[in-house]
């Protein structure tokens, strides 16, 4: 329990860990896109560390970094796959997302720093807090950002009609993304140490 | 050469060979079902661009069809431009009837390649923007900044000129195949 809580809060990937800064920044517009991206790093890194942990003591340790991105590039294009054939309508949202997940550091860096040290089981944990503390990271950039820059939650408008006609354009373009996540960084950093 | 270093190249032969053989069992079992899937949304997306057409015999491959209505007469046609956009080419699937006003027009999704920016370009995919087509023949294909009668996305004016000349420039591109339909 220690290891998926942790993976929530204390060593969020993004805001704390600053690991896969650059899918946050960069598919964070809106919400619906957020969470998309999210769950897509969810599973990957759910099998990546899965496999990882089993095969742990096979691998030497010159030649972990080169095993790792095979497994994990595997992993993204057997999900790549499966999910065009089997959930068509899931992959026509998350499709353009799976791709980019190969270079998303937080991925090589659970496999490295924890799932080639633990237990399976332990690895599955703390795939899921790390997962959920991403998600939930761009989440709320993703919340904030199409709050403020187009008036919408998930497409819904929220903001009324003329906010919606004329919102903080900004906050949608890449400058935007930067300065929500400097703010969240900093409320982490706040609520870490008091 | 050492030994050790004959064991590591051979881990690693084997761990790429796993790959490789995970990776093309999985690509064997799933390739039918998606190329059944995008013939299956191929035909649905024809239907919804030229609404009234049922058949879509094919002209030129993966670009032209004639559009046949389920008494045999040919409604119209159907075609596939890539005007360049922001981000690269924009797919684009028009119908277009007889009198060469447009019945519809669909934009591929980010996951068949559409690379707009999300929350800007990307909204060309709206249904709005999409509407503003209909009905509509190609003298009025403009922007309303460009002197036609279609609103811009806010932000996001190459990728929404994009699609308007693309679906104009389509329309005078393929139109002969209209009158041909009319003789």
């Amino acid at each position: 329990m220690k290891y998926f809580i942790n993976g929530i809060l204390r060593e969020n990937p993004v805001l704390v860990l600053m690991l896969g800064l650059c899918p946050t920044l960069a598919v964070s517009g809106t919400l619906r896109d957020a969470v998309g991206m999210g769950v897509a790093v969810i599973f990957v890194l759910l099998g990546s560390n899965l496999v990882i942990s089993l095969i742990r003591k096979g691998v030497p340790s010159q030649l972990r970094i080169p095993v790792f991105i095979i497994v994990i590039s595997t992993f993204v294009t057997i999900i790549d796959y499966t999910m065009q054939a089997y959930q068509p309508e899931l992959y026509k949202m998350l499709g353009v997302f799976v791709p980019l997940i190969v270079v998303n550091c937080i991925i090589l860096a659970r496999a490295e720093a924890f799932a080639s040290k633990h237990s399976v089981s332990l690895s599955i944990l703390d795939a899921l807090g790390i997962g959920i503390g991403f998600v939930l990271a761009i989440g709320a950039m993703g919340f904030v950002r199409e709050l403020l820059g187009n008036g919408s939650i998930v497409g819904r408008i929220v903001l009324g009609e003329s906010f919606h006609q004329n919102p903080v354009l900004f906050m949608v373009l890449p400058p935007g993304a930067f300065l929500v996540i400097a703010f969240l960084m900093a409320a982490m950093r706040k609520w870490r140490t008091s | 050469m050492s030994t050790k270093t004959v064991k590591l190249a051979l881990i690693l032969f084997v761990a790429a060979g796993v790959s490789a053989a995970t990776l093309s069992m999985i690509y064997s079992v799933t390739k039918p079902k998606i190329d059944e899937f995008k013939v299956v949304t191929l035909q649905a997306n024809l239907r919804e661009v030229l609404q009234g057409a049922v058949e879509f015999p094919v002209i030129i491959p993966d670009t032209l069809w004639r559009g046949i209505d389920s008494a045999g007469v040919a409604v119209g046609i159907a075609f596939k431009v890539f005007p360049k956009g922001y981000g690269g080419p924009i797919e684009t699937l028009v119908g277009v009837r007889n009198d060469t006003t447009v019945a519809g027009i669909i934009i591929a999704s980010p996951a068949e390649g559409m690379r707009e920016t999300p929350g800007l370009g990307l909204k060309v995919r709206e249904d709005w923007f999409r509407d503003q087509f209909r009905e509509k023949k190609k003298e009025k294909l403009f922007l309303k900044k460009d002197g036609g009668e279609l609103d811009a996305i806010t932000a996001a004016t190459i990728s929404s000129r994009a699609v308007v000349n693309g679906v104009r420039e389509g329309i005078e591109k393929y139109a002969q195949q209209l009158v041909e339909e009319e003789e």
